[in-house]
């Protein structure tokens, strides 16, 4: 079983994929829960501890927005702890996290500076585009075995 | 890594596919009569169960047994309920607008893992052409 970063982080769609394939999706609500169970911080991922920011900074440069910091601090670790991504394209501008595209470019960045195997697949608009997406996502997760 | 350390509690969203004749009274009607020791909550897109991990993934398996390709899942990292989050005590709900997009594609998902079940293969992607100058021109002289 290999650990798998989907991009967008929060998608049920790819979440369900990697999960009926056998494989763990490294997502955002795992990352959330440890904070919403552990920490008593308000409304988390709204708010973030000074450890978080701390952590965001191993991803991004002080001059960076605090922002993306306090996303990187939760993608960060689970892109450092992924043996493989699979990352979802051509996505009306509303699907997945729409907070702050440059946080978006930024795990794009990191998942190709990690080096490790990146799945692009193109956004099931129609049942064609979704065959496609699934045949190439088993395909891909069965050759990383 | 928070996946690495030994989980208390689960919570899982399960959501029914647009084309599936599965309800969510029946899904949770299904869960109360297994009998195992998790709590659901029956919601406007399926349900959310909440338990111990193990026990939760085994009820999980169980609930597709209805409809293999018509129910999908994701964890939920705010237990059900939650004030922070329950519509009920006029919690917010941030996630909700990127679950109706993924609802919406679901149909899609379930006919395309049925034709892969048939063994139809999938058509190769489109070739996108370059937009030719005159459509361009047309559309840039449209009057809104």
């Amino acid at each position: 079983m290999k650990k798998i970063f989907i991009d967008p982080p929060n998608s049920m769609i790819l979440f369900d994929i990697v999960e009926r394939l056998g494989h763990e999706p490294l997502s955002t609500m795992a990352a959330l829960q440890e904070r919403v169970d552990n920490l008593e911080i308000d409304m988390p991922p709204m708010n973030v501890t000074l450890d978080d920011v701390i952590k965001g900074l191993k991803y991004a440069g002080i001059e960076v927005p605090s922002g993306i910091r306090g996303r990187l601090a939760v993608w960060g670790p689970q892109i450092d702890a992924a043996d493989a991504a699979i990352v979802m394209t051509e996505a009306p501008y509303s699907f997945g996290c729409v907070g702050c595209e440059r946080s978006n470019e930024m795990v794009k960045y990191l998942l190709r500076r990690r080096g490790i195997p990146i799945l692009w697949v193109e956004y099931p608009r129609d049942k064609e585009a979704a065959m496609r997406m699934l045949e190439e996502t088993k395909e891909f997760l069965e050759g990383l075995e | 890594m928070s996946e690495n350390k030994p989980r208390q509690r689960e919570t899982r969203l399960i959501m029914i596919s647009p084309a599936s004749n599965v309800t969510p009274d029946q899904l949770a009607r299904t869960v109360h009569a297994m009998g195992r020791e998790l709590s659901v909550k029956e919601t406007c897109y399926g349900c959310l169960l909440e338990g111990d991990p193990k026990t939760v993934v085994e009820v999980r398996d169980e609930l597709r047994k209805l409809d293999p390709h018509g129910i999908y899942s994701k964890r939920r990292a705010y237990p059900a309920g939650d004030p922070r989050r329950c519509r009920a005590q006029h919690g917010t709900r941030p996630g909700y607008s990127q679950l109706e997009a993924e609802w919406k594609l679901l149909a899609n998902l379930q006919h395309a893992m049925d034709a892969i079940d048939m063994g139809e293969k999938a058509p190769p992607e489109p070739k996108r052409n370059k937009l030719p100058v005159k459509e361009f021109k047309e559309i840039c002289e449209v009057n809104l």
